[in-house]
């Protein structure tokens, strides 16, 4: 063939890409067809000819999109291909009768695709469906640049006359007109890499090669794509398998090499049948085998399958393994270019690699280097999966950052769970923790973050994942796929795994870690070929940006993420910052010993009717009953058995018992600061067990943001007070009115107490910067709740606008509302991204209360007397997913006015720790004190803090589970000896797991209606009856018990 | 080229490898799977140096110099690698020092000790124990001991070719094992031995016929003789603390007195008598259109080899027994007659540098003393017993030695007893590669000519290089021999030999490098220093016998006048010759 006889064949199967009829393909990448793509199509195909339409149809490779598989195009002459997605056997039937009655099916359209560069060729499709988002304005695709993938998902694999159509082997034509050193140069000059992980200079390799002289050389495709989650390379062979052939044709002539032979993963059948199907026809038209396209050189091109062994993806045991011996690599030099396949100069390159060729050599060197960065440039296609919400196939230029694949591509994880980190490499490459995802994803600059590039594996964690156990998983990979050959790979990493795997059941010690550390840096330092040197790199990864994991696992033996399941009871005790036991109260409230259930409840939490109505129910969140229908209502449960124990008035019983059962004196003095849910839990616990605690508030009552912060209708006060009693009756000393460094000094503290809690909460609210923030009838969210909880009437106007989304903003608008006022809440972003508990959101709707979404506070406008007359807010729309997994409100620069005569502001609180600081106190740069993980020691001797003003604002809960360690590590440091059990005591209960349990909704309690809440603050929900919680309990699935 | 190691400048040779250059300027860096000559296997990762610029550290025992390297070997880096991979090889491995045949003899033990590991901090992590091989007659195999340095894999396949063990599953499961783990004893192993001799552990050993020899000697019933292989006298020495190469054939004749053998005689008696039976069979094939050339049937190791590999071949092979089966036959037959002692009574224990040779002693054709007695004495076949009873390495020889306290090196020189303990320098030259030949030539030489050679010394089949051919004048008739020591080189003039392309008459064949004194029953070490010193006392001990030739051997003489009539003869077929059968791939 001659060159113009390329452009002839490119026009003569030009209809096979804009046929005069219309066309349906279908893609069908092995994901596709996991995902019914071959049932799709064969139902197309039945109902195109029950129907004798004249439609086209054909397979196409994978468009990249996995998780909205199987994937169907629509061409229709002239008009713009419409990508369907998640189709099934319906809408395949709906889409063709659409068609024949001369109708577009308008459902699941992903996506238009006007025009189409094919890189060798351009094409135009159509115009119209301007409704319809073109395929590169949808987030999945935003961005990507497909040149390794151009043809992916648009041509039919199994016929070369579609790769002609778009332009193919015109790229090797050129190449055998040129002289091999100007091949290599042109390689060379574009610097390309090769992309199955180490990013060796190519065009070295080659011309290494093409000076190498013997009378037989060898090339080599790697397609022994061996990490799991990662699957670029089988979706390249089966979506475009002229590519890759013209790319090694290409090489083998610049190189000097007669025989190649593609090493294809025997998992990949698809693959391998397309590829040799490929070969066959390229042999056919002349492009393999002897004197292609008369120029005399000869290259015959073979397929070997796999020995299905990880290891054989590294070149030197990829040749053992063609050879016929067993996968293990031998030490280099000498390289394979020298000495590879049967001794002879034999070059390597990855699917990736050699697919860049072609168009490299069609377009040149410069135009290549255009994308990507100056060290690596180009492309490379990544798997994007694990806990991500738009899973699939990116092909990114080089130098993009993880935030952009992660939160633009992938959208993040697409649930409530925030993303924690993503390993990059496969097994042996290395986690990436979210602070570090501004990071471009280039060779060098993974690699100085301790992960690698690896053939393009992505798979992204979120809070649910235990990084140890993460570790431990690609360990026990990397051991298991290590060949044996040397000592620091077969012994180091079974080591290694043992290590962990001891941490991850809570058997692990420090020097543990230190010995991991140590294993790490032999086993890189020592083993012969890339599986050992990078195999360490997730302990080491994750040891370094997760130490606190590893130091929980071995110090608490707990795993925080619920995955290391001999370190907790039951997800939903794990996920309690109190680590209540949950199936305890459950399954004695079940066998009907209410006393027993209640005295759980209590040992856990000093304040069970309290937390059992406002708590954020951490443990719901976690709950396995989900799976089958809907999380258990632990918490209601939780709230139940207070208000019956009350209702009954055996609650003194009970107490009696744990005054009585109090431990001896111990002479100690302990002052705690600040009465909130942090300073009360750390005071029941320190005073029960013998020491002298005095708890210093500022105000004239105990309860914190409990007492001054939510308001009655959620929290009563008679509940707060009654638990608040109890603590009293212990033996704590409240001291009210108090303030540090008004009414007592920093001073007093240390020189009166052994020891000091300081749980001072955040109170100070966040300047909002923002015009007319100073204006007459702009108010701060926690003085209004505080002043209706001390029964003021706050002096407000009657429209109020509350600028804030967290449960402040709701807490005011509810109750201004209560108060017969104008409500409306003004938000930046969207409704799901409130941090308000779901509940009231939900209930604030309900009582009518206007909520401003993506409105972002512009000014506070005022009157002539400088009072608030209105708030200007700018209209804002959802951008792309941000690392805290919500949509970045983006400006649109239209405004709104709304008009009112007050302003709350509740964007949230900060710790007040200054004066404290003057004392010694290290705090971080926004006033939290900053204490040991584990001790909760201060900088200060015998100084320990907790709650909000070590964490920043957060639950109750987590600030009562954090004093609850904080007591018992005081405890241990006043008494040298580990007492904090003694506080607790076993109950004995069936463990029965329920059998085929069946679906039913969780129990809803009573609430007011709407009407009934107007004008008064008595609290909404009615908390279960006796029946709905014994229905409640029995829907847990007991979890904790295992076999 | 200049480098510097330890921060010293030095100027070496191109083409070393930095273990080398670090070896000439006395640093001696640890190694377990590199062996000189024999492998590089470059996995335990101990010989690992420090090279200034180096990505991570490198293997010595693989990279070579490059000028201006910056070596360093013994920087905190280098020795917490070296330590971790030792640590890491002792967790898997079983801490049974005490009772293992390499204790004091360990490469693993040694290294332990000089790097200072006083602990083990890890813990074993293999899940499943691996079985002992012991379906081999002459090795035993305890993959538990296994390193997986791949020594013994690299000696099978680079030095001998035979390939009858090789890595099998990966990851902490690999092992060295067989074809389909059948066991050496199935597969096509030769017993050579070689993968024992540099196993760094004790991972594979000769399966030891000790107790068996003590039970016999402690048997007042029986009379225990001894023979001793020529390659023992210059072995045994080392075994016992002295110099490498130490010739102390008296030592060792009063040593094995000591141990309680009823006599003390010698293979070389034997070999002598090979030599005649060889000799004369060789002149026969050349006289009367035999089949040539004819192939040296000694080395047990070398049988099995061509039984299984080379069967067409087999016709070439000399009919003869090995020394040891000859000495064997004769000694329960001529020497059981003569002396009127039951041969069910006696019991024949050979000392050989050989693990093959335990395997020989057990071929079902080597009991021809049995059926020499059998009708005359009314044998059942409970009464059957083989012509060799056990065969005992040099170094189980040496371990009962120890056992007995006996302090070698102020043993007296003894002699062997009569008449089966009379050898000649020729005799004695069997144990070295080269021997055979030489010995075979001086008497076929004069029987065949009729003349007395002048220089009895056939200098140019000696030496150590693989092949090595040599030109003899038989008055009209010249013929080329060859002389070969490892099996891969004999394998290349088998090929020869089946494409019809080689030029010998007669060919030497020794399974192992060096011949006997390379044995794989031999002392730990063995290499290629250590075997020229041995072959060194060999040609001592040849050069100072009063008689040289087997053919002047006035026992072998009185044998033949007595007993066997002539060489060839009846009794020669029965007792002294066998035949070989294909083994199967």
């Amino acid at each position: 063939m001659k060159p113009h006889e390329f452009e002839i064949l490119k026009q003569q199967f030009q209809e096979r890409i804009l046929p005069a009829v219309p066309m349906i393909f279908v893609g069908m990448g092995t994901c596709g067809i996991g995902n019914g793509a071959d049932v799709i199509f064969n139902r197309l195909e039945a109902r195109i000819s029950e129907t004798k339409s004249p439609y086209l149809l054909k397979q196409t490779g994978c468009f990249g999109f996995c998780a909205q598989e199987p994937l169907v195009t629509l061409y229709q002459p002239g008009k713009p291909l419409l990508v369907y997605c998640r189709v099934n056997e319906k809408d395949a039937i709906h889409l063709v009768d659409a068609l024949t009655k001369g109708r577009i099916y308008n459902k699941k359209i992903l996506c238009r695709i006007d025009e189409w560069d094919f890189r060798e060729s351009q094409v135009h499709f159509g115009k119209g469906y301007a409704e319809i988002p073109h395929w590169d304005e949808i987030p999945f695709f935003k961005g990507q640049k497909k040149i390794v993938l151009r043809h992916a998902g648009l041509i039919d694999p199994e016929d070369i006359r579609d790769y002609f159509a778009v332009g193919g082997y015109r790229a090797l034509k050129k190449t055998l007109e040129m002289q091999q050193e100007d091949v290599v140069s042109e390689i060379l000059a574009s610097k390309l890499r090769g992309r199955g992980g180490a990013g060796f200079p190519t065009g070295i390799k080659w011309s290494i090669m093409q000076k190498a002289e013997d009378d037989q050389k060898y090339i080599i495709c790697n397609a022994d794509e061996g990490d799991p989650g990662a699957y670029m390379n089988r979706n390249e062979i089966e979506s475009d398998p002229h590519m890759l052939i013209e790319g090694m044709i290409i090489g083998a002539y610049a190189m000097g090499a007669t025989e190649g032979i593609a090493y294809v993963r025997a998992e990949y059948p698809l693959a391998v049948k397309r590829l040799k199907k490929a070969i066959e026809q390229a042999t056919e038209w002349g492009l393999l085998g002897e004197n292609i396209l008369d120029s005399g050189f000869n290259f015959n091109l073979y397929v070997v399958e796999g020995a299905g062994a990880f290891v054989c993806g590294e070149e030197t045991a990829l040749i053992a393994s063609i050879e016929g011996k067993a996968g293990r690599p031998m030490p280099r030099p000498p390289y394979p270019a020298a000495k590879g396949l049967y001794g002879k100069p034999t070059n390597i390159n990855n699917v990736e690699t050699w697919c860049n060729v072609p168009v490299i050599i069609e377009k040149g060197s410069e135009w290549f280097r255009q994308t990507g960065t100056e060290k690596s440039s180009g492309t490379k296609v990544f798997s994007l999966v694990g806990k991500i919400k738009n899973t699939g196939l990116v092909e990114l230029p080089l130098g993009s950052t993880l935030e952009h694949f992660i939160f633009n591509i992938g959208e993040g994880t697409g649930t409530t769970k925030r993303v924690k980190a993503v390993q990059t490499g496969g097994p042996s490459g290395g986690c990436i923790p979210l602070e570090y995802f501004s990071t471009p994803v280039d060779y060098e600059s993974l690699a100085g973050i301790g992960a690698i590039m690896g053939s393009g594996g992505m798979v992204v964690m979120d809070q649910d994942n235990c990084m140890v156990d993460v570790a431990r998983y690609f360990l026990e990979f990397n051991s298991a796929e290590s060949c044996g050959k040397c000592t620091p790979c077969r012994e180091g990493l079974s080591q290694a795994l043992a290590i962990l795997t001891r941490i991850t059941k809570g058997q692990g010690t420090f020097a543990d870690l230190e010995r991991l550390e140590l294993l790490g840096r032999t086993i890189k330092d020592t083993s012969i070929c890339a599986l050992g040197q990078t195999a360490p790199n997730p302990i080491l990864t994750t040891m370094k940006y997760f130490r606190k994991e590893y130091e929980e696992h071995i110090r608490e033996k707990r795993c925080h993420a619920g995955v290391c399941d001999t370190l907790y009871m039951a997800l939903c005790e794990n996920s309690c910052p109190m680590h209540m036991n949950i199936p305890a109260y459950i399954e004695l409230i079940k066998e009907d010993r209410l006393d027993e259930a209640f005295e759980v409840t209590l040992r856990d939490n000093p304040l069970p009717g309290t937390i059992g109505r406002i708590c954020h129910f951490h443990c719901q969140m976690r709950c396995r009953r989900e799976q089958l229908d809907e999380p258990v209502s632990q918490g209601e449960i939780h709230r139940y058995l207070a208000d019956t124990i009350y209702k009954l008035g055996k609650e003194n019983e009970i107490y009696n018992r744990l005054i009585k059962e109090k431990l001896k004196p111990t002479g100690r003095k302990i002052a705690i600061v600040g009465a909130g849910p942090a300073g009360l839990t750390a005071a029941y616990y320190l005073v029960r067990l013998g020491h002298e605690v005095t708890v210093y508030e500022a105000l004239h009552e105990a309860g914190g943001v409990l007492r001054f912060g939510i308001p009655q209708y959620r929290l009563p006060k008679s509940v707060l007070q009654k638990e608040v009693q109890f603590i009293r009756k212990l033996g704590v000393k409240f001291l009210f009115n108090q303030r540090l460094g008004q009414n007592f000094s920093f001073e007093t503290l240390i020189d009166k107490y052994d020891a000091v809690y300081l749980a001072i909460g955040a109170w100070k609210d966040i300047d909002p910067y923002i015009p007319g923030e100073k204006a007459k009838g702009v108010f701060a969210g926690t003085e209004i709740l505080k002043e209706l909880a001390l029964g003021k009437m706050p002096k407000l106007g009657e429209r109020v606008v509350i600028i804030g989304g967290g449960n402040v903003a709701i807490d005011a608008a509810r109750s201004l509302w209560r108060l017969g006022k104008d409500v409306a809440v003004v938000y930046r972003r969207e409704k799901g991204d409130m941090p308000a508990n779901v509940a009231e959101i939900f209930e604030a709707e309900a009582e009518k209360i206007n909520y401003h979404f993506l409105a972002a506070p512009h000014e506070i406008l005022t009157d002539a007397r400088g009072k608030v007359k209105a708030l200007k807010v700018e209209v804002m729309s959802g951008g792309s997913i941000d690392t805290s997994g919500r949509r970045r409100p983006v400006s649109t620069g239209k405004f709104e006015e709304i008009p009112c005569d007050s302003v709350v502001l509740a964007i949230g609180e900060r710790v007040d720790s200054a004066h404290l600081s003057q004392h010694g106190l290290a705090a971080t740069k926004d006033g939290r004190l900053i204490v040991d993980p584990f001790t909760f020691l201060t900088s200060v001797t015998k100084i320990y803090a907790g709650g909000d003003s070590v964490t920043g604002p957060s639950t109750a809960a987590e600030a009562m589970g954090m004093a609850r360690k904080a007591a018992e590590s005081i405890d241990l440091a006043l008494m040298n000896e580990n007492r904090f059990h003694m506080l607790f005591r076993k109950f004995e209960y069936k463990n029965l797991v329920p059998q085929n349990p069946k679906v039913s909704p969780k129990n809803r309690s009573a609430k007011l209606t709407v009407k009934e809440r107007i004008g008064n603050f008595q609290e909404v929900e009615c908390g279960y009856t006796g029946e709905q919680a014994r229905n409640e309990v029995n829907r847990c699935l007991r979890c904790d018990v295992r076999c | 080229m200049k480098i510097t190691i330890n921060n010293q400048p030095l100027e070496v040779q191109e083409g070393l490898t930095i273990m080398e250059a670090c070896n000439a300027v006395g640093i001696h860096v640890p190694c377990l799977c590199y062996l000189k000559d024999v492998s590089h296997n470059a996995s335990c990762g101990v010989c690992v140096v420090e090279v200034k610029n180096a990505k991570s550290l490198l293997r010595s025992c693989i990279t070579q110099v490059t000028d201006g390297m910056d070596i360093t070997t013994n920087s905190q880096r280098v020795m917490e690698a070296r330590r971790v991979n030792i640590e890491l090889m002792l967790a898997n491995h079983p801490q049974e020092c005490l009772g293992c045949d390499r204790n004091q003899n360990c490469e693993l033990q040694e290294i332990t000790f000089d790097l200072g590991i006083h602990e083990r901090p890890f813990v074993r992590t293999k899940k499943e124990y691996s079985p002992k091989d012991e379906s081999s007659l002459s090795l035993v195999r305890d993959p538990e001991k296994c390193i997986l340095c791949g020594r013994c894999v690299a000696v099978c396949r680079e030095v001998q070719g035979v390939k009858a063990i090789d890595f099998a599953w990966r990851g902490l499961k690999s092992r060295i094992s067989t074809y389909m783990d059948l066991g050496m004893g199935i597969v096509a192993c030769t017993n050579c031995g070689q993968c024992a001799l540099v196993c760094p552990t004790g991972a594979i050993t000769e399966k030891s016929a000790i107790g068996d020899v003590w039970k016999a000697l402690n048997d007042p019933e029986k009379v225990v003789l001894v023979q001793t292989a020529p390659a023992i006298r210059v072995g045994i020495g080392e075994a016992m603390g002295m110099p490498y190469g130490s010739l102390v054939t008296g030592q060792m004749v009063a040593g094995l007195r000591r141990l309680g053998f009823s006599k003390v005689f010698d293979t070389n008696f034997a070999a002598d008598l090979t030599i005649i039976e060889e000799g004369n069979e060789l002149i026969n094939r050349i006289k009367n259109g035999g089949i040539l050339p004819m192939i040296t049937s000694c080395s047990p190791g070398w049988i099995k080899f061509i039984e299984h590999f080379y069967p067409k071949s087999l016709a070439h092979l000399s009919t003869c027994k090995s020394p040891q089966q000859m000495f064997g036959a004769v000694a329960k037959t001529y020497y059981a007659e003569k002396t009127g002692i039951d041969p069910r009574n006696i019991v024949v224990v050979s000392i050989m540098p050989c693990t093959a040779k335990k395997f020989e002693a057990r071929r079902p054709e080597m009991d021809g003393a049995y059926h020499y007695w059998k009708d005359k004495l009314k044998l059942t076949n409970e009464d059957h017993f083989y012509d060799v009873d056990a065969v005992l390495t040099t170094r189980e020889l040496a371990r009962m030695f120890r056992e007995i306290g006996i302090d070698f090196t102020h043993l007296p020189a003894e002699q062997f007893d009569n008449p089966l303990g009379e050898s000649t320098g020729a005799a004695v030259i069997f144990g070295t590669t080269g021997g055979v030949m030489e010995a075979a030539l001086r008497t076929a030489y004069e029987v065949f000519t009729g003349k007395t050679l002048t220089d009895i010394n056939f200098t140019s089949v000696r030496g150590l290089s693989g092949i090595r051919e040599a030109e003899v004048d038989l008055d009209d008739k010249k013929i080329k021999v060859a002389v070969v020591h490892t099996l891969k080189n004999a394998g290349i003039l088998l090929e020869q030999i089946e494409n019809g392309t080689s030029p010998y008459t007669f060919i030497e064949v020794m399974t192992c490098p060096g011949g006997c004194l390379g044995g794989g029953g031999q002392p730990i070490p063995t290499n290629t220093e250590i075997r020229l010193k041995r072959a060194e006392s060999i040609y001592y001990e040849d050069a100072h016998k009063g008689i040289r030739k087997s053919h002047e051997n006035p026992e072998i003489l009185t044998l033949y006048k007595d007993f066997l009539k002539e060489p060839l003869g009846e009794k020669s077929h029965h007792l002294l010759h066998t035949k070989y059968i294909w083994r199967g791939y």
